[in-house]
């Protein structure tokens, strides 16, 4: 790929749409807290390193690699931070995530069974939709095989949740 | 003990009835997930590490090296069947097995790929095992700053072979050694980036940011676009190459394991560099180039030798330094740490069941997987018809069941979560997740071992470049950094990049 001849400015549109530029801008951002960080923890001497010696070090590395990054934002801004989303199905990425800590936080209170279950109905129904007795079978099996698997092959403790007085 | 007898010790321990079940379970799975995309070694490793924890350190381990030469025999099946690479390192076999299928010869590329597999796989634990006991005894001298050049130079490198920006990448290596830091401090006992979160006071779990970064964001990518597969053909008749076949694949097999072996010791290197590098030297070696890319058998015979045999001389670096030089063998050596083994130069000597177990079961391994190849291949094609929209939320199950079991946190499974959007977003942004979990695991080992050489020396930096072998890992760290930033250099790493992506 032949590079553009023409370096653009920071104001450029090209370079503040441009995924370049922002992941560089973020990772200058963790780069500049890991220093701080680092500082924090104490430095320590060079004969006798402190907790913070190393983080330092490196955020120090990453600043200056995430500099570079930035640079060669300017000289090739490559994809927009649009186009990286543009045709794709996205809302549907959006939606497992959301599933996926929303599983998170009701897994211990609710239990794996019943949290696991409206998981897998869910992404089977809704996010690629297959036949919904298809996927009911799948799902319970699927489930409860892992239940057993676990807890009663593996002595691995899953948590129980509200099924808990049956499960024991 | 000299070879025989030790190899005589480790089939003792290979052919106990647990062991030999782990070592199936682990090729089966193996299989499975390389015929499979969207799941990889990586990930069916991390899930299968707390299930591991039930049985002898030898059985887990066994189970967990299956899986990952195990991948490299199953991959192939879904590259020449479907043109979609089961995993990465099965890339190139692609490009001429999917041909060869086109073409009626499915078969026969089934067959030369899974002999060529198990030729190469045998052929590396050979050298493997007469390697590895010199190697080990000679890094018995290796101090702290010894330790600490070398891991420099395994970051270096993973960060030179990865695709596009040498900065994105040694980015991504900081940013691991910085995750790796995140816990109380070993030597002054601070808590470094817990954000007073007791969860944290431990670090952050290898199995979460592993199936994040590979299990959960592969799922996330994948989502983002319609998967369609074409399957050619459900009846792939005989699996035995032909005479003329075999011909053709003598010397590509043979090329294929010796390099990929070599590429497969270097840190960095792996299974996926060495299927390429194999393709691009039987391509010019050939006298009828012209027939690459349309279905030539020397494309499906040296890739696969190449994989299989780097897969095998993965675990030299592992076994003799106690430094993994790939992801994979990065959470082999979780696995060794779980249950309180610590692979090294010593570990030949003070455990002699679990290194030589472990070669053994290599070969009783290999010998399965080309049972279980040959007459499965069936079981796979049917495998494979299984639609995407059923599989995905069983492997997030998977994901979220084996990450909870691992720590038995649900802290893990947001943990998990987290990296799994970072992973997605890391693919977006063209950053390269495999140099993060390298420096993870890799970070706190570094970190230590610099305060040490630098308490040792009392602070003469010198230490670094005065001890011959620490000068020659950061000479060769430097060669690196410059050959990825010198302009002739790294437009030809660029186009080995553009060519493996």
């Amino acid at each position: 790929m032949a590079r553009r001849a023409v370096v653009a400015l920071p104001g450029d549109k090209r370079v503040v749409r441009s995924s370049e530029f922002w992941g560089g801008l973020f990772w200058l951002a963790v780069g500049a807290f890991v220093v701080w960080a680092g500082r924090d923890l104490g430095l320590g001497k060079i004969n006798d390193p402190g907790s913070g010696f190393a983080l330092f070090w490196i955020g120090l590395l990453m600043l200056a690699l995430s500099a570079s990054v930035l640079v060669a934002s300017f000289r090739s801004p490559g994809a927009s931070l649009a186009s990286l989303w543009s045709g794709t199905r996205w809302a549907k990425v959006l939606l497992v995530v959301s599933l996926l800590v929303a599983y998170g936080f009701a897994f211990e209170p609710i239990g794996l069974i019943p949290c696991t279950l409206a998981l897998l109905l869910i992404l089977m129904l809704f996010v690629d939709p297959i036949n919904w007795w298809t996927a009911f079978i799948i799902s319970v099996v699927a489930v409860f095989g892992v239940w057993a698997t676990f807890t009663k092959a593996l002595k691995i403790q899953l948590p129980a949740g509200i099924l808990a007085p049956w499960l024991g | 003990m000299d070879i025989v007898s030790s190899l005589g010790l480790g089939f003792s321990v290979a052919l106990q009835p647990t062991n030999l079940l782990a070592c199936f379970i682990g090729v089966f799975i193996g299989t499975l997930v390389g015929v499979l995309p969207g799941i990889g070694p990586v990930s069916a490793m991390a899930l299968l590490l707390p299930v591991t924890l039930s049985g002898s350190p030898e059985a887990g381990i066994i189970m967990m090296s299956g899986i990952y030469y195990g991948s490299m025999y199953g991959g192939s099946t879904t590259s020449i069947l479907v043109n979609i690479p089961g995993e990465a390192a099965s890339v190139v076999t692609c490009i001429d097995g999917h041909e060869m299928a086109k073409q009626g010869r499915a078969g026969p590329a089934l067959g030369m790929a899974a002999l060529g597999s198990f030729i190469a796989g045998t052929a590396a634990i050979i050298m493997l095992m007469l390697v590895a006991p010199s190697l080990s005894r000679f890094a018995v001298a290796f101090g702290p700053a010894e330790y600490f050049s070398l891991m420099v130079l395994g970051l270096m490198l993973l960060a030179f072979m990865t695709q596009g920006s040498i900065a994105k990448a040694l980015l991504m290596a900081c940013i691991g050694i910085v995750l790796g830091l995140i816990g109380i401090d070993q030597i002054t006992a601070q808590s470094r980036l817990t954000f007073d979160k007791l969860e944290l006071l431990d670090g952050i779990g290898l199995v979460p940011v592993v199936m994040g970064l590979f299990g959960v964001a592969e799922i996330l990518s994948n989502l983002e676009k319609a998967i369609r597969r074409e399957i050619v053909s459900s009846n792939v008749g005989s699996l035995m190459p032909t005479r003329e076949d075999w011909q053709r694949s003598a010397g590509p097999l043979t090329r294929g394991t010796v390099l990929g072996f070599f590429l497969g010791v270097l840190p960095g290197g792996g299974a996926v560099i060495a299927s390429f590098a194999s393709y691009a030297i039987e391509k010019r070696l050939s006298k009828t180039p012209e027939r690459f890319g349309k279905g030539a058998i020397e494309g499906v015979a040296g890739p696969e030798a190449a994989n299989n045999a780097a897969a095998g001389g993965a675990f030299i670096p592992l076994m003799t330094l106690g430094i993994p030089p790939n992801v994979v063998m990065a959470l082999l050596l979780g696995a060794f740490v779980v249950h309180g083994l610590q692979p090294g130069p010593l570990m030949m000597t003070q455990n002699p069941q679990v290194f030589w177990g472990i070669v053994a079961s290599m070969y009783i391994g290999n010998v399965m997987l080309l049972v279980l190849n040959m007459p499965l291949i069936g079981l796979w094609i049917r495998v494979l018809r299984v639609r995407y929209a059923i599989l995905f939320p069983l492997i997030l199950m998977f994901c979220i069941v084996g990450v909870f079991a691992s720590g038995n946190a649900v802290f893990d499974v947001l943990i998990m979560t987290l990296f799994g959007v970072l992973g997605y977003l890391f693919r977006k942004f063209g950053y390269e997740p495999a140099p993060l979990v390298l420096a993870f695991v890799l970070g706190p080992m570094l970190e230590n071992n610099l305060r040490k050489a630098l308490i040792l020396s009392q602070g003469d930096l010198m230490t670094f470049v005065q001890r011959p072998i620490s000068a020659t890992c950061l000479a060769l760290a430097t060669l690196c950094l410059l050959a990825a930033v010198l302009p002739g250099l790294a437009a030809k790493r660029e186009v080995i990049a553009q060519d493996q992506s």
